[in-house]
């Protein structure tokens, strides 16, 4: 769907996007991350032909942005980071506005755009001035515009900046959906964000990419080992006692141990030593030492943990 | 296009903007008509027209100081740019909006010579030929307008630039009158007017050997000129600066005349704006 070849982007001396490339494949739901200013919005109004690139090359579904760009932005449906609008009209009013400027035949238009404010739940505000409407409202009309005329691709600039945690979850649901029908690019500096929509995460930090994968592989590939393999648990006990009991056990690879939260508690890290699977053992060595387990979890890095590793490496290399 | 023309014209009228404009322009060309025709008993109505072409300073930088300031302030270029139309559209939109408010306005006034009429003869041609050159330098000024507003950062700062670009055309043609007209000094002046693109030319492209070979080629004409063709650098200044007099060409109108060169002029000089608008637009996704 999104094809990006070397591309780059400088303002005066500044680089702010180097040299990336990157495929984005028809149906996904893809997130850009990266910390304020790593250049995902300057790569966002490229992609959408806001701003041209400096070298390199797009293609939206196979057509040149830069050479045919009124083709290419029919197929796009772009959510700025800052929503663009006209504070003066109504919602009703603006819609409109948008419906004709981007061209949807006349016959389609009333029932777009009943779809559309269904969807995203502003028909109670469809008379107010857009001025006058909170945050939210306005990050929704945002994306009301962005979905009239129902392009293939749709380009979100921190679609649920600025929203209450209600807010939030409903639009993250909302994308959800629309990811069925469509491609969806989005932004955020916000982790969770990425991790509970997206397919797949580009890291972008410093105009680079720094990692490309499935939210889970990214995590299992950070943590060094199979996914399963590390485990994390909390013991009712002294470590000591909690070390004593599993340096026995065969199979152990590594173990940790060390105080816990609090007073009583101690805390232990384990890894088997092959791909076998150790927790039974763990369960039995500890119950037969008397010291229950309160909690036991696969110990994967979390994507912060995976960000702060991946944009530190960079910053050091 | 559509879409933008009609969304624009609404705005104008959902905001104080339009109807100030509109007060404005009546309530100055109102106070004008008692004073000068009606309490006098004076039928010159292209005089008053004539005299009324001052208004512009004022009203022209109202209309189009918001044109394209608060699309970025708002950052609503970004729909418009990335939407599924090319940059003419856009400027044609929005400057065929302002103009329709300026038609609107200009056809409120049509009540004035209606009322004259009712108490003596006008010479009617006279009056649709100065009514189609106020037309005219209007729609140069609204392009002037435009542009200024798509190139400056602020409403405040598209403002003043745009009345101080209107303010030069109109003594520029006063000046004109006391610059030198001698020969040499004809050639200083093509000489700096040679310089001008020739600098813009390198700072855009820093590329030295190709400024020097236009340099090289224009001075060679130049000095041809100057052996063969002297009397072409006689007056050159006030010549040139002739070609930015906006209101000298009304002149023909007020006449009666309606003469081609001027109206020619007239498209042309909005059309060389809305162009560099244009430019202007596009040299923003590049740099």
């Amino acid at each position: 769907m999104i094809r990006a070849e070397n591309l780059s982007r400088h303002f005066g001396r500044i680089e702010a996007v180097r040299d990336i490339d990157f495929h984005i494949r028809k149906g996904e739901i893809t997130g850009l991350l990266g910390p304020n200013g790593a250049g995902k919005s300057t790569t966002m109004n490229m992609i959408t032909g806001y701003l041209a690139p400096s070298a390199g090359k797009i293609s939206i579904d196979g057509i040149d942005i830069v050479e045919s760009p009124e083709d290419a932005k029919k197929l796009i449906g772009y959510l700025p980071e800052q929503p663009p609008l006209y504070l003066d009209l109504t919602v009703d009013e603006y819609l409109d506005f948008v419906t004709e400027f981007k061209r949807v035949p006349k016959n389609r238009r009333k029932a777009d755009l009943e779809t559309i404010r269904d969807l995203v739940k502003i028909g109670d505000v469809r008379k107010r001035l857009i001025k006058n409407l909170s945050k939210g409202y306005k990050q929704r009309v945002g994306l009301a515009q962005a979905l009239v005329g129902n392009p293939p691709l749709l380009i979100l600039d921190e679609p649920t900046i600025g929203l209450d945690p209600k807010q939030i979850i409903e639009i993250r649901e909302l994308i959800r959906d629309l990811g069925k029908e469509h491609t969806v690019v989005l932004s955020s500096h916000i982790l969770p964000e990425i991790s509970a929509t997206c397919h797949r995460i580009l890291i972008i930090d410093k105009g680079k990419i720094v990692a490309s994968d499935s939210p889970e592989n990214l995590s299992g590939r950070l943590s060094g080992a199979s996914g399963a393999a590390r485990q994390k648990l909390l013991i009712k006990g002294d470590a000591d006692a909690v070390q004593a009991a599993l340096e026995n056990i065969p199979a152990m690879g590594s173990l940790s141990t060390g105080k816990g939260p609090e007073d009583g508690l101690s805390e232990a890290v384990i890894a088997a030593a092959g791909e076998g699977d150790i927790r039974e053992d763990v369960f039995r060595a500890l119950a037969a030492a008397d010291l229950p387990i309160l909690q036991m979890g696969p110990m994967d890095l979390s994507l912060e943990e995976i960000f702060l590793n991946l944009t530190t490496t960079e910053e050091e290399a | 296009m559509l879409a933008i023309f009609k969304k624009e014209l609404k705005s104008y009228f959902l905001t104080p903007t339009g109807w100030i404009f509109l007060a404005v322009f009546l309530l100055v060309s109102g106070i004008s008509f008692a004073t000068q025709l009606v309490f006098p008993g004076n039928s010159q109505y292209t005089m008053f027209l004539t005299g009324l072409l001052f208004v512009y300073l004022f009203v022209v930088p109202l209309l189009t100081m918001r044109i394209f300031t608060d699309e970025k302030r708002f950052k609503t270029d970004q729909l418009l740019l990335t939407g599924p139309s090319n940059l003419w559209g856009i400027v044609m939109g929005k400057f065929l909006a302002a103009l329709a408010v300026f038609l609107i306005t200009i056809a409120v006034t049509f009540i004035y010579p209606l009322l004259l009429s009712f108490h003596g003869k006008l010479d009617w041609p006279m009056i649709i030929g100065t009514y189609i050159g106020f037309v005219l330098l209007g729609a140069a000024f609204i392009a002037i307008g435009v542009f200024v507003s798509q190139v400056s950062e602020g409403v405040v700062s598209a403002a003043v630039l745009t009345f101080c670009a209107i303010i030069i055309t109109f003594i520029i043609d006063f000046m004109q009158q006391y610059m030198p007209t001698t020969e040499p000094s004809g050639l200083v002046w093509a000489v700096i007017l040679i310089a001008l693109p020739l600098s813009w030319l390198y700072s855009s492209g820093k590329n030295w050997a190709v400024t020097a070979a236009v340099a090289l080629v224009l001075a060679v004409m130049l000095l041809l000129f100057w052996f063969f063709g002297r009397t072409l650098f006689f007056g050159l200044i006030g010549k040139s600066l002739g070609w930015l007099s906006l209101t000298r060409r009304f002149g023909s109108f007020s006449m009666g005349i309606l003469s081609l060169d001027a109206i020619l002029y007239y498209l042309s000089f909005s059309g060389f704006f809305l162009f560099m608008t244009v430019q202007s637009l596009e040299k923003r996704r590049w740099s």
